[in-house]
């Protein structure tokens, strides 16, 4: 199991250091690893999520510049490491609003009492953001004022949270809001790949049924769909019961207070995409020319926002000179171009097109890059899911329902 | 509570414990639980059987979170005791679900381990499908039900490299050999019996039912682990019809974080090899995505090569033309290799690849300078080219010449030498090569003072071989061409070219003398036979490449091992199939360890009788040339020393109680010595001669004691009469320091005389016949001469060398015997991965402060061999035993360590104010340098415990490669706890 827990700042400093179990883990471990990831050629930390050292096995996730790391010396499940150092940063991120070596530096205590609930011995206990946040008290400014008057640093409550030992350890017992309500939220991503011909390749949605739930009582929900049948596979969260999706594809679940995913599905093989990018690249003689049209192929219904095309520039490209007709071009130092359009207007097509100088020598430039787009859809499920009706029994006032959902890009690439 | 870790209060931690196990609250029960761990961390022997009692009562309660976190105290306390699991099998599946995720995935791995070692193998599964021999006893067997056989023809099909896939399954399972032996006589009516009952059938067994059907809700979870963990079950256990469903989980887990996605890769690539039907419809999933990281990228693109079918193969042609162009240059060499990879596989399409990879070769792309990691491209294609044409040499003329026509363009050494390699290879292929290649040649042998170093040796190759091939005209030009070259390499700068071209002249000197290609045919003596064949010989031979790299071995999918390629410490494979039997279950808390007791200790112990010979003879010569250097040098330790231990001896017994103070093993032995000659009170200068003889007696014991254990290659009833057995040999290995040297006897028990008796690596020519898989970490096996006949009653001593990297898994190799092939397994041993090293008491403590902390590791164990020793001198031997029975202790526990390990006995201390009969105190220290890298490692076992009882002795290594540390410990551990065979 793990033995030791180790945050690093993007300077490899080790900010936290958490000993697990009676073998304790040397610092030097930490200096190890980052020379080794220091020492990979592309420089972005990509060493290897599973390393083994000369004395322990590490699991490394990297979230917004820190780096997670854990040790162990024993045989066990790797992803079991690797997603619980993901429930950790999820949940800083969740209790310090953020994360970055300052905040986590502010709030040694809460971090320090959060691990030693999630994780006992090197074996995690509590992982249930609604639950620990029964335990211990998320930091604001009225806690921070009584500590620092009474003295009293510790956050941890001193009832245990009823959760623990109820059958449904997701949610507390005695939930009392004034008004009812429920909201469900689909959010989704658009993966496509688009290659160098123009042809689609692959165009699938990741969703998430996100519900934020705010009920009394211990209430029973039944969400069902109009269409199931073209998820293409689904994942749950804790509360969802297997017996009615196997039968009739529908939720059925007691749902912890707040917002939480309650399940991530995938569709595939669509054949329409919002959005296309027609790159043309011809060089000659040391100078590239680069023309880039964006516009609407499938119009979805609803206002697309906050159109991105983001792509890198090659190795060999010395200098850019990239102007668009509309939106913003920005080139950012480790050669990534990025271009905001915002919305496209209606009276024309945004173009972007320039030169790119490439360097000393080079005649042509014949590898190409991949321009990544990035939008937003409000309104409108693309992969076309449409929930049918959410049923709501043991509750002791009727409540709110709301429906909403949105499209972003996820992996949304054009080859050129 | 537990948390304290104070021995002193393990009780009473204990009885709270226990007394929470059953508290009506859920949350005390389930911290119970999560206390065991902490508390069986202590280390403190009678509490064992306490706290796996307590697992078990809290394995047993109906709150699903108590059992999670007992699930997990199980696997870190005792995860062989599965009887434990068998009371609670059905209840534990059911509650399965709604455990709460982290303890999910310890309960699925559990269960798996209980259902096997109870139940077998599926019958339908992909495992028992894939070990070939089982088919055929299969058929034959009673069970043949129809439903059965057509599933299986269904799926033959879409199993492709059964020998991989089988070798997957194999490494999966531990104990396999004995089954493997079984299925070898397979005529044998009872063995047929035997295997048949080793597999179960999921569709009728409740057990594995229940497993699986309570394990498939699981694919749905959104934690990573969990759904991986149940994927690996169905991997194992499910029909192979319903294998399918983890399909689709486990590319919903490609969309996790980025960290998670690089380990399911890693498995699904192996999922994927065994076989490749099962995501052949799902390739688009293995498309990359610019935002990949490169390790990603890279197994992404092997398991498209991996599952790429005629129907897929041009698609993915597509993607794989995008990624040449991929800005990252390394990743597009990947790219270049996965098209030869494919070609490879599916021939139909190897021209197309062919055309693809010239375009990148062609001059019009080559115009983006010469930057390094564009000639990683440049090379990788060349590479791959060459590999494609060496399937099919005849099919290939144009992408011959149209290469040799570039090889002015190309600039890259490497590049170019593989080009004028291909030229010189197929020089007789077609019209218009033969033709050109002396042009080429006439070209380079102008350019040849100018050209790298590499390029050269191709060059004066490939002039070698057009000699060989050319007639009439040619033959002259070719003879000139390569002369001059030769006599330009005279001159060379590199004294490597100069001697490449002084063997060429040699061995090519026939056609040099003899001006006529006429006469060269009409001299048929044999004076130039000879060169001749063995130049064509010499130039026959290809040159290996190296790009793929089949990584042949396979761990549990799911395990920390699987992802870094070796046996994790505490990694075990699945148990024997059914080796949990009734009777276990009855004992009930009785471990079945007692079927795992290892064959092959069995067989060494009835062997042991004749196998002591050799270690008489071979070993003490061996030995005592290694000690003899040790002997005298002790021996001239204890003449030296001896002035000072007179003075402390002299004195009362009392007054050396100076607790820091210790002794070296030379004064310990003078001491005892001294102490024999005070009892028969006898002046000093006699003493002083009775000391020295007693030390070197003492030392001479110790020698002839070590026994290195024999084990048993071939057992005479498999290998028709033929008996080898190997002992790891003390002596370095003569061919490379790295390797280990093992003795090997031949002995032919039958009544025929045997002849060409060789032993072979098996993976060389089993597995995956055209690639030349040539991984850097596998254990490499220096082939032996081959005894050409034994005869009866004859026996033979061979030496092999073998390098074993590290790896602790037995080495499959082949026997040949009168052409009869005789699988067998030669089974690493720690003990002899290292060589002694000599150093002194100071140097041995002064090394181990400097490998403090993490490179230290401790095991206690109970030691027991010197029992019945002391107890035999104690009968007969009256006063002076008690003086003795230390010397016994270091003597049993010296001798046990040297015949297990191959180590130097530094020194054997002992604290001054010992009791009587309280061996508590007593050092040894060992000390040995791992052979592969030289890095030291050293041991040192404190005895606890009264010399007529069982003794405590606790091993302590300091090492710098802490896995390789902590696997010499365990093994010292276990063969210094395990009782003597012999007395």
């Amino acid at each position: 199991m793990l033995q030791c827990i180790f945050l690093l700042s993007d300077s490899g400093e080790v900010i936290l250091e958490k000993q697990l179990t009676g073998h304790r883990v040397d610092r030097s471990i930490c200096t190890w690893f980052w020379e080794q990831s220091i020492s990979q050629p592309d420089s972005n930390f990509k060493v290897l999520p599973v390393i083994a050292s000369p004395t322990h096995y590490l699991f490394q996730i990297v979230r917004e510049g820190i780096t997670f790391l854990a040790c162990t010396q024993v045989e066990m499940p790797p992803l079991l490491g690797i997603e619980f150092l993901g429930r950790v940063a999820d949940v800083l991120s969740d209790y310090l609003g953020g994360l970055n070596e300052d905040v986590i530096k502010d709030n040694f205590v809460i971090v320090y009492e959060l691990l030693d609930e999630m994780i006992d011995n090197g074996f995690p206990l509590t992982t249930e953001p609604n639950i620990l946040r029964d335990m211990i008290a998320p930091p604001n400014i009225v806690s921070k004022m009584l500590s620092v008057v009474t003295g009293n640093t510790s956050n941890v409550s001193e009832t245990l949270p009823g959760a623990t030992s109820s059958c449904v350890p997701w949610r507390t017992t005695q939930l009392k809001h004034t008004n009812n309500d429920v909201y469900v939220n689909l959010v989704e991503e658009m993966d496509t790949i688009i290659n160098s011909d123009g042809a689609l390749v692959k165009c699938e949605i990741f969703g998430v049924v996100e519900v934020n739930s705010h009920l009394s009582g211990i209430p029973d929900l039944t969400l069902s769909f109009a269409n199931p049948s073209i998820l293409n596979d689904v994942q749950f969260h804790p509360c969802v019961r297997f017996r009615p999706w196997e039968s009739e594809q529908s939720l059925s679940f007691v749902p912890p207070d707040g917002l939480f995913k309650l399940m991530s599905y995938r569709v595939k093989k669509l054949r329409n995409y919002p959005i296309y990018v027609k790159p043309q690249m011809s060089s000659e003689s040391g100078t590239c020319r680069l023309s880039v049209m964006v516009g609407i192929r499938n119009d979805p219904g609803k206002q697309v926002d906050s159109i991105v095309v983001q792509f890198r520039l090659p190795h060999c490209v010395s200098s850019a000179n990239l102007t668009a007709n509309h939106g913003t071009v920005n080139i950012l130092a480790d050669k990534t171009c990025s271009w905001s359009i915002g919305r496209i207007p209606k009276d024309k097509a945004p173009q972007m097109s320039g030169t790119l100088v490439l360097e000393e020598g080079v005649e042509q430039l014949h590898v190409k890059p991949t321009f990544q787009v990035g939008f937003k859809i409000m309104g409108v499920a693309l992969s076309g899911l449409k929930i049918n009706k959410l049923d709501l029994k043991n509750l002791p006032t009727p409540a709110h329902k709301g429906f909403r959902a949105q499209t972003e890009a996820g992996q949304y690439e054009v080859r050129s | 509570m537990a948390g304290i870790r104070l021995h002193v209060i393990s009780p009473l931690v204990l009885v709270a414990v226990r007394k929470c196990a059953r508290d009506p609250s859920v949350y005390v029960r389930k911290c119970a639980a999560n206390a065991l761990p902490k508390v069986n961390d202590l280390r403190l022997e009678e509490n064992t059987s306490a706290i796996i009692e307590i697992i078990g009562i809290l394995l047993n309660d109906n709150s699903p979170g108590v059992v999670g976190a007992a699930a997990a105290a199980f696997t870190s306390i005792c995860p062989n005791n599965l009887p434990l699991i068998g009371r609670n099998y059905k209840r534990l599946c059911e509650i399965l679900p709604d455990v709460e995720e982290w303890g999910q995935i310890i309960l699925i791995g559990i269960l798996l381990r209980y259902v096997i070692a109870r139940h077998g193998l599926a019958k339908e599964s992909i495992m028992a499908s894939l070990l070939p021999n089982i088919f055929s006893n299969e058929k034959t067997g009673s069970e043949s039900d129809t439903d059965y056989l057509d599933i299986k023809k269904k799926y033959e099909i879409g199993i492709e490299e059964t020998e991989l896939a089988g070798m997957v399954s194999r490494s999966y399972l531990a104990g396999q050999d004995k089954y493997l032996s079984v299925l070898d006589n397979n005529s044998d009516v009872m063995a047929s019996e035997h295997v048949s009952s080793l597999f179960t059938s999921s569709k009728h067994d409740e057990s594995v039912k229940i497993l699986l059907h309570c394990t498939s809700p699981l694919l749905w979870s959104r934690n990573s682990a969990v759904v991986l963990a149940a994927a690996g079950v169905h991997w194992i256990m499910a029909p192979m019809e319903e294998i399918s469903k983890i399909v689709k989980p486990l590319l919903f887990l490609l969309r996790s974080s980025d960290a998670s996605k690089y380990v399911v890769l890693c498995n699904i690539q192996v999922f994927a090899k065994v076989m490749p039907s099962l995501f052949a419809p799902n390739i688009e999933d293995f498309f990359i995505n610019s935002s990949d990281a490169y390790q990603v990228k890279s197994l992404k693109l092997e398991i498209l090569s991996t599952i790429a079918t005629d129907a897929s193969i041009s698609v993915i042609f597509q993607e794989f033309q995008d990624y040449v162009r991929d800005p990252d240059r390394r990743f597009a060499a990947d790219t270049v290799a996965a098209i030869g990879l494919c070609a490879k596989r599916n021939p139909q399409v190897a021209k197309t690849c062919v055309e693809g990879l010239l375009a990148l070769i062609s001059p019009k792309s080559n115009t983006c300078g010469f930057a390094d990691d564009e000639a990683v491209v440049l090379i990788q294609a060349i590479t791959s080219i060459k590999d494609i044409i060496k399937q099919d040499p005849a099919s290939h003329e144009n992408p011959i010449i149209f290469l040799i026509r570039n090889l002015d363009t190309i600039k890259v050494s490497v590049a170019r030498a593989m080009i004028v390699w291909i030229g010189g290879e197929y020089n007789s292929i077609g019209n218009i090569i033969p033709k050109m290649v002396p042009v080429i040649l006439r070209f380079l042998a102008r350019s040849f003072p100018s050209e790298p170093i590499e390029t050269k040796y191709q060059i004066l190759n490939a002039a070698a071989k057009v000699l060989l091939n050319s007639k009439g005209e040619d033959f002259d030009t070719a003879k000139n061409i390569l002369s001059y070259m030769l006599e330009l390499a005279k001159f060379d700068l590199n004294y490597d070219v100069r001697d490449r071209a002084r063997i060429l002249r040699k061995l090519l000197s026939c056609y040099f003398t003899s001006s006529r290609i006429e006469e060269k045919e009409k001299a048929d003596n044999n004076e130039i036979e000879i060169p001749v064949l063995l130049a064509e010989h010499v130039f026959g031979e290809n040159v290996k490449s190296s790009i793929e790299t089949v990584n042949k071995r396979f761990y549990l999918p799911g395990s920390l091992s699987q992802i870094v390629f070796h046996a994790a410490p505490g990694y075990e494979p699945l148990p024997e199939p059914c080796s949990l039997t009734e009777s276990d279950m009855v004992k009930g808390l009785e471990g079945p360890d007692q079927t795992e007791v290892n064959d092959s200790d069995v067989d060494s112990g009835s062997l042991n009788e004749e196998g002591s010979y050799y270690s008489e003879d071979s070993v003490t010569a061996s030995t005592r040339t290694d000690d003899e250097s040790a002997t005298s040098e002790t021996g001239n330790n204890n003449n030296t020393d001896s002035l000072i231990s007179f003075a402390d001896v002299s004195k009362p017994q009392e007054e050396t109680n100076d607790i820091s103070e210790l002794m070296s093993k030379g004064d310990l032995e003078s001491w005892l010595g001294d102490n024999n000659g005070q009892g028969q009170s006898q002046s000093q200068s006699q003493s002083v001669d009775e000391r020295i003889p007693s030390a070197r007696i003492s030392i001479g014991d110790i020698s002839a004691r070590i026994k290195p254990n024999i084990y048993t290659l071939l057992d005479p009833t498999y290998g028709n009469g033929l008996k080898v057995e190997y002992k790891y040999s003390l002596e370095a290995s003569t061919i490379s320091p790295s390797l280990v040297s093992v003795d090997t006897f031949f002995q032919n028990c039958s009544s025929d005389p045997m002849s060409k008796l060789i032993l072979t690596d098996e993976d060389s020519e089993s597995v995956d016949q055209g690639s030349s898989e040539s991984q850097k970490d596998e254990p490499v096996f220096v082939p032996m001469e081959e005894i050409t006949t034994l005869e009866p009653g004859q026996s033979i001593k061979r030496v092999i060398h073998v390098h074993f990297h590290h790896h602790l898994l037995p080495l499959k190799l082949t026997l040949w015997c009168n052409d009869q092939k005789h699988p067998v397994k030669l089974r690493p041993d720690i003990g002899y991965f290292i060589k002694p090293l000599i150093m002194n008491l100071d140097a041995f403590s002064q090394k181990e402060s400097q490998l403090p902390g993490m490179f230290e590791y401790t095991r206690s164990c109970s030691f027991t061999d010197h029992l019945a020793e002391v107890a035999s001198d104690d009968k007969d031997g009256g006063m002076s035993s008690t003086k003795d029975s230390f010397l016994i202790i270091c003597q049993s526990l010296a001798s046990k360590m040297l015949s297990n390990a191959n180590l130097h006995l530094v020194s054997v201390n002992m604290p001054v104010d010992a009791h009587l009969n309280d061996a508590s105190g007593l050092c040894l220290r060992f000390s040995g340098e791992i052979l592969s890298n030289s890095i030291p490692c050293l041991i040192s076992v404190m005895v606890y415990g009264n010399c007529f009882e069982p003794l405590n002795a606790s091993v302590k290594i300091n090492c710098e490669e802490t896995v390789f540390g902590l696997n010499l410990l365990n093994r010292i551990v276990n063969f210094l706890a395990e009782p003597r065979l012999t007395s």
